[in-house]
């Protein structure tokens, strides 16, 4: 409460700490003696260093490790002086018998600092630098203990007991053993370079200082951001990330096995202590990042039950709120999520920052509860309510415009972009009451469309006037999403009159799509890593397991080595995840981009590039997008045999759980190979489970309802059922239209054409053709042209056999496109079209020039034996058994034929051969 | 019920064992009920019935049932299920001189408060008595030293995970005790308390039940079980014994799942027995103060103020009558009373900062509700109340955390609810706090302030949505809205939504309701010149001429605007009867 509440980031002296202060004093000792005592060279004396930084800044935990623990990582250093160390510790901690003791340790500590001016310094005095960081860290345990009343000290030493207690029943060391240790690195010191080393120290001290100064200019809510770029890349792709997050799990949950938790709790006696604000936030943060990461197989209870303890140890830390909705919105727990997103923001009033409190511009008297609805608006958005998100987000840009709060505003924008693009709505009216159009300020004719252009607009420029580096680059991403798919009209658009330029511009994308890659190079003026360091320090603390120096080691600890160089790479660089993430979204969109252009191979090295390089750090969503773009490029490229073996793998790495990408794929494949093999009753089936994914709310999840209808027309075309499917597609061209997805009706025509085609109707088929082509040629659809022009040839060939010549030329002039990027399935046809052509023009003859049918009927077998294409094998079979008559070859010509019949006959009975695979759903 | 003259009986004999084994607030809970019931008029002279109260409204009220449940006794046609427990059972026999020695040393050292010293004299003790008492001691022992401990661990993050330390220990040995079966039915209550601390509900309500239907005569083991019973399907789910206690446990239970009128019923019942339990007269204040009967609760605590004139306990919510029919002196004088007797009372100082809030003095009201939450920080209406003083001040981040107190303090507080949604309605963001009001309309969806207020969100020019409005506001008008606003409301909606048949139909109840409560204002004078000018349009101009005639009663635009309707009324008329 605003009247209550205790100033925050306060500091108590625990029995931890008390430790790294012992640790402390030994790495820089308060006698004139300038050689440190225990250490046998610089570098172990560095080691310590980084080690103690490590440990007051690292944040893998919300709980100060024990006693054993600190023991286990400081043999982990890796060197026998440790023993001694541990040992000195030890006995320190132990001596510790009276508040007095506790007194004079303190007192004894204050003798290591360095006086703050700069009195002269003998060289080879070692002096704790008090601004430094482990100076900082030791001025502030003395002020707090200094703070302390006796009744805090009494309970420091009660404890510091208990702490030692603990640990010396569960870890006993030989004495014995350390003392030789200890004598032997007493003979073996070195100290020729403290300088060095003090160098190095401030340098890395420095640095850190720097990141810190950064994030102090940071004045946007933290997980805002997050938040949104976490729903921005939700719809696009990893790997390796996820063994490792759940190392981390495991890790975070083995501080705290459950047969202890509940003594924990009870007994404070074996209490354990809370680290600092500082600290619990980062690692707060570095969850938050890996819930929105890793969506729903980031696993609840575990987690869960860490933020009731913190909570329960910190009620006034109100973060952990947050943290729960998070938690409980990626396992879509609707009432949970809402009801604690709601507490969140009624404690912290959105100004909760990282420890230290923000800026004072970034909040007002008033509290920041513009962020409230914009996180309320996003959740309604996750939860498939656009019009709750629309109506919440509305009021946030009202709320953040009534407290300028310009960031906000930015965001919410964004966020509203991010949710007309995502949501199929057919009219604004209705849906954005009169408040918006104070937002949107706009004439209501202006299509949704428009209308979204001209937000994302506002919106970039808003974030680029603001200079919120990621949100510029997701803006731009967005835009590129935008481009890629929607048709541009020109705005100044006046009655019938005005240039109609119906058309996308891919080289916009382009644009687009780099620009937000110079994010990159731009992100460090915008300061997000406040828990870089943090992170930095945890991942160091935990290469400690990693054996350094001496290779030479057992079998066993070479695949050690192996799992660690994993590690070794996913370490953090100076890159901020979020940016590497934003990255990699940038990545596959150009992917897609290339996709829908017709580009199958520079789509297939884009998706390569997201998973070598942005794969780690990138959600689990955006990975598995890319690991379906791959099994489908396999599918279509290689047959379903090599994209089955791939989706094996991809479900081993994913959670497959519904209306995720990789059932989603698993699906398609499952549907094209039906459809191949004949077995409609199964294809039927899984176009069912299709349209039971889809939400049952109009306008959401439109992509997934497209799909549906589309290959539900499909498989009826397939049965023949031409009636029907020439509805059912009429039907999903009405509702394209209606929600404006241009690019999906070429689709659409294309499959009329094709209804029409089967049917009889050549000459009803030819107009739907050439719509789709002109539509393709508009929106840059090259690789759906060329299947357009190759429909268009089978069209006027069906009309006879006088237009042979007419749709030979049509298909030459497509098969460079259609044999450079089309699929197996794509290029059978054409060849086998292209021998129709051939046998059907009279002034062809094939005892002339064989080849040029034998060769493509040939190559046509060949793909659809793989494909398992049974329909279209028995037509290639046909053709080549009757030119095999023609030309008398009758050897061959038996064989084609029983080829024929052996495919026809599994045409047939679909359903007789062994099918392991319908077994998948 | 049992007789007067058993239940007399039976709290005699317990508030001796309760007192001899340190359960002083049972026992003063008992006693308050043996002085509650109505003394035997043969028996006692008039000196001692005067201290029971004289003739009141209260007691003429009550003098029927109290004579008819007399008569009941008499003829021992016990109404509501026997007892099965006649009388507390005699004290156990008494041991040796030398351990009853050590026994009241104990008791002294106990009741010196110095818990540690008492549990060690008994530490050798075997009588079950004096194992109560010993674990008993220890227990406060360690509640003390939590408490103390509470204060000196403050965190940063307010860190106050200070636990009972004896509670490990407490309860190894009284699980010990109940699994060899010596355990009696004092000690069951410590365990179940225990039990209850650690957070083993389910095993605290079977001990607690335990405990109750051994002894029902210790309130204190009824009250823990009350707080353990969250819903009303646990509560069903008791094996309780029947006992006239019970009927205090149920009517309590009742109060708390916000079964009101249930426990009104309940009370009443009781009350036959206790007339002059002052207990029991809060308790009914109590509920009537929920179902907002604020006038009799006003009249029953005059009353028990007037028996009772040093009580604190629940006079905050008397407090709140006060505030809310703005009786500035009535609660100062109060608020005075209360001061004398005991200034660190949490209810004290709530009364105290309900008395500034009166005044408008909202910043010294705001320290006195900090005070009572410093005494105790779980005191539910001191947060909401604290929240409505920061709405007040426009604090309005300070309001809403002081709600969301009150509200994670008690889930079930639609007060605090409600304070919620107006603070965030108050900032702008009608659409967020729509959320807060459905959280309190759920809880308490006979109120029709709660509907009205969601109504206007809706209504709100931000949100405009005016079906969803019209809708809460006719709920609003069925939970008998007392300040007439839905009605006034929903004729406006309807109007503006261009549907003159239902504005017509809402004006016309407004009006009508209007005449009955002889009010008068601008609301009035807007309902009769739209209904005039709506039957002028439905061409019924007799309904028309009666309303233009009683809008010439009032000055301003309307009345020409009447004269003016009034003319083409006659005119219109004569076409009617004329045509051209």
């Amino acid at each position: 409460m605003a009247g209550i509440l205790k100033p925050p980031g306060a500091f108590t002296v625990t029995p931890h700490k008390v430790s790294i202060c012992i640790l402390i004093q030994v790495y820089a000792p308060p006698t004139q003696i300038s050689v440190p005592f225990p250490f046998s060279s610089v570098s172990h004396h560095n080691r310590l260093g980084l080690f103690l930084f490590a440990l007051s800044k690292s944040c893998d935990d919300i709980f100060e490790p024990k006693l054993d623990e600190l023991i286990g990582q400081l043999k982990e250093l890796g060197d026998f002086l440790n023993d001694w160390l541990i040992d000195h510790l030890t006995r320190r901690l132990s001596s510790l018998a009276s508040p007095d003791d506790l007194f004079n340790f303190f007192n004894d500590l204050r003798g290591i600092l360095g006086g703050s001016e700069s009195h002269v310094m003998d060289d080879d005095q070692i002096m704790l630098d008090p601004s430094s960081n482990l100076g900082l860290f030791v001025r502030r345990c003395l002020l707090s203990f200094n703070l302390l009343p006796f009744e805090g000290v009494c309970h420091l030493l009660t404890n510091v007991g208990a702490y030692c207690k603990e640990s010396f029943s569960s870890c006993p060391y030989e004495l014995s053993h350390i003392e030789d240790c200890a004598n032997e690195a007493e003979s073996s010191m070195e100290y020729e370079n403290m300088e060095l080393e003090g160098l190095v120290f401030d340098k890395v001290s420095k640095e850190f200082e720097a990141q810190k100064r950064a994030n102090d200019s940071f004045v946007f809510h933290n997980h805002a951001p997050k938040m949104l770029i976490g729903f921005i890349e939700e719809s696009d792709i990893s790997s390796g990330s996820k063994v490792k997050e759940f190392d981390r799990l495991r890790a975070g949950s083995s501080c705290i096995p459950s047969s202890s938790y509940s003594q924990r709790i009870i007994d404070p006696q074996v209490g354990s202590f809370l680290r600092t604000n500082w600290q619990i936030q980062g690692n707060l943060l570095d969850q938050a990042d890996a819930i929105e990461r890793h969506g729903s197989s980031f696993s609840l209870n575990a987690f869960e039950s860490i933020l009731k303890q913190l909570q329960k140890l910190a009620p006034e830390l109100h973060r952990v709120h947050f943290l729960r909705y998070l938690n409980s919105l990626h396992h879509d727990d609707y009432p949970v999520a809402l009801e604690n997103l709601h507490r969140y923001f009624d404690y912290s009033a959105g100004t909760e920052g990282i420890d230290f409190g923000l800026p004072s511009s970034g909040c007002n008297s008033f509290g920041r509860y513009e962020v409230a609805l914009l996180c309320l608006g996003m959740m309604h958005f996750h939860f498939g309510h656009p019009k709750q998100a629309l109506e919440v987000l509305t009021e946030a840009v009202r709320v953040s415009q009534q407290h300028s709060d310009d960031a906000c505003l930015a965001y919410t924008l964004a966020a509203i972009c991010n949710l007309l693009s995502e949501v199929g709505i057919s009219r604004m009216t209705g849906i954005i009451g009169s408040a918006c159009s104070s937002v949107v300020t706009m004439r209501t004719s202006l299509s949704i469309q428009q209308q979204l252009f001209v937000l994302l607009r506002r919106s970039l420029k808003r974030a680029e006037g603001l200079k919120l580096k990621r949100l510029v680059a997701s803006n731009h991403i967005a835009m590129a999403k935008f481009e890629l798919t929607h048709v541009q009209r020109p705005l100044s658009y006046f009655g019938p009159k005005g240039p109609m330029k119906l058309r996308t511009c891919p080289i916009n994308v382009c644009k687009e799509l780099r620009s937000s890659s110079r994010l990159i190079h731009e992100f460090c003026d915008e300061s997000s890593i406040m828990n870089t360091d943090g992170l930095l320090c945890t991942m160091w603390l935990k290469n400690l397991k990693k054996p350094i120096g001496s290779v030479i080691f057992s079998q066993e600890n070479e695949s050690r080595r192996n799992l660690d160089t994993f590690q070794f790479c996913a370490q953090p660089n100076s890159l901020p995840g979020s940016v590497v993430q934003l990255l990699g979204t940038s990545a596959l969109v150009r992917a897609t981009a290339w996709e829908i252009y017709g580009s199958a191979s520079l789509a297939r090295i884009n998706t390569l590039v997201f998973a070598a390089c942005f794969a780690d750090s990138s959600s689990s969503a955006d990975a598995a997008l890319a690991y379906a773009k791959l099994i489908q490029h396999l599918a279509v490229f290689k047959g379903h045999k090599e994209a089955f073996a791939a989706l094996k793998i991809a479900e081993e790495k994913f959670l497959c759980v519904s209306k995720s990408r990789v059932h989603l794929v698993k699906l398609q494949l499952l549907h094209e190979r039906a459809l191949h093999r004949g077995d409609l009753k199964f294809a039927q089936r899984i176009c069912n489970e299709f349209g039971a994914l889809a939400s049952s709310v109009s306008g959401v999840d439109m992509e997934l309802k497209t799909e549906a209808s589309l290959r539900h027309a499909r498989t009826l075309l397939a049965a023949n059922q031409f009636n029907q499917a020439a509805a059912v597609t009429n039907s999903l061209f009405c509702m394209c239209y209606k929600y404006n997805m241009q690019v999906e009706n070429a689709t659409v025509l294309l499959l009329l054409a094709e209804i029409h085609k089967r049917s009889g109707n050549a000459a009803l088929g030819i107009p739907y053709a050439l719509a789709s082509l002109s539509f393709c040629q508009s929106f840059n659809l090259d690789l759906l042209k060329a299947s357009a022009t190759l429909t268009l040839a089978d069209l006027w060939l069906s009309l006879g056999s006088n237009h042979a010549k007419r749709a030979l030329a049509l298909l030459h002039s497509a098969f460079p496109m259609i044999l450079g990027h089309g699929g197996l399935e794509l290029s059978a046809r054409a060849y086998i079209t292209e021998t129709k052509c051939y046998l059907a023009d009279p002034s062809f003859s094939v005892s002339e020039d064989p080849e040029a049918v034998l060769e493509p009927l040939k190559r046509a077998s060949e793909a659809l034996e793989l494909l398992e294409y049974h329909e279209l094998a028995g037509e290639a079979f046909y053709l080549l058994a009757i030119v095999y008559d023609k030309l008398g070859y009758l050897e061959e010509r038996e064989k084609a034929a029983a080829l024929f019949k052996v495919h026809i006959m599994a045409l047939e009975n679909p359903e007789e051969k062994e099918d392991s695979l319908s077994t998948m759903l | 019920m049992a007789s007067k003259a058993t239940c007399r009986q039976e709290l005699r004999t317990a508030i001796r064992q309760l007192s001899d084994r340190c359960l002083y607030s049972a026992s003063r809970w008992a006693a308050e009920q043996l002085v509650g019931i109505e003394q035997d008029p043969a028996k006692y002279t008039p000196s001692h019935t005067r201290f029971q109260r004289g003739s009141s409204s209260i007691r003429r009220r009550f003098r029927t049932d109290g004579a008819g449940d007399a008569a009941a006794a008499f003829n021992s046609t016990p109404v509501a299920g026997v007892s099965f427990i006649s009388t507390p059972p005699a004290s156990e026999e008494e041991n040796d001189a030398v351990e009853s020695d050590f026994y009241l040393l104990a008791k002294s050292y106990f009741d010196c408060r110095e818990y540690r010293r008492a549990a060690h004299v008994l530490r050798e003790q075997t009588s079950k008595k004096a194992v109560f008492l010993g674990c008993y001691a220890l227990y406060l022992a360690g509640e003390k030293r939590k408490e103390e401990e509470t204060m000196e661990l403050e965190g940063p993050l307010g860190k106050s995970d200070a636990v009972n330390k004896e509670l490990i220990s407490l309860e190894r040995e009284l699980s010990g005790l109940r699994k060899c079966g010596t355990i009696d039915s004092f000690c069951l209550f410590l365990y179940g308390l225990v039990l209850k601390e650690k957070g083993n509900e389910g095993l605290a309500r079977v001990v607690l039940v335990e405990s109750v239907n051994n002894y029902p005569w210790n309130w204190s083991a009824w009250s823990e079980l009350q707080s353990l019973c969250t819903t009303v399907e646990i509560l069903n789910g008791l094996h309780l014994v029947n006992h006239w206690m019970k009927d205090f446990f149920l009517a309590n239970a009742y109060q708390e799942l916000r079964l009101h009128n249930e426990s009104l019923a309940k009370y009443e019942y009781i009350q036959g027995t206790f007339s002059f339990s002052n207990y029991v007269q809060a308790q009914i204040a109590k509920a009537q103060y929920s179902l907002r009967e604020f006038e009799q609760v006003e009249v029953i605590f005059e009353e028990l103020l007037r028996n009772d004139p040093h009580r604190v306990e629940d006079m905050d919510m008397y407090s709140n009558v006060l505030y809310a029919k703005e009786c500035f002196s009535a609660l100062s004088y109060l608020a005075h009373r209360v001061f004398l007797t005991d200034k660190y009372r949490p209810e004290s100082c709530c009364i105290i900062g309900n008395y500034y809030s009166l005044k408008g003095q909202h910043e010294k009201s705001v320290m006195y509700f900090r005070r009572a939450l410093k005494l105790n920080k779980n005191y539910l209406s001191a947060w909401t109340l604290m929240g409505h003083e920061y709405v007040e001040m426009k604090n309005t981040p300070a309001a809403v955390d002081a709600y969301r107190r009150a509200v994670d303090i008690n889930p079930c507080d639609y007060r605090a609810w409600y304070g919620l949604g107006q603070t965030y309605e108050m900032m702008g963001m009608p659409f967020y706090a729509l959320h807060y009001f459905k959280k309190s309309v759920f809880l308490q969806p006979n109120d029709s302030r709660l509907w009205i207020a969601m109504a206007q969100c809706y209504k709100s020019e931000e949100l405009h949505m005016p079906e969803e409005a019209i809708k809460c506001f006719k709920r609003a008008v069925n939970c008998n809205d007392r300040e007439a606003i839905a009605l006034h409301q929903l004729a406006k909606l309807h109007r503006e939504l261009d549907r003159f048949e239902e504005a017509a139909f809402y004006y016309k109840k407004d009006l009508e309701r209007m005449e009955a409560e002889e009010r008068e204002g601008p609301n009035m004078v807007e309902a009769l010149s739209f209904l005039a000018r709506y039957c002028k349009d439905q061409k019924r101009f007799e309904e028309a001429e009666v309303y233009c005639t009683r809008l010439l009663d009032y000055t301003g635009p309307e009345k020409e605007e009447a004269k003016s309707l009034l003319r083409g009324i006659r005119s219109a008329k004569d076409v009617e009867l004329f045509p051209p």
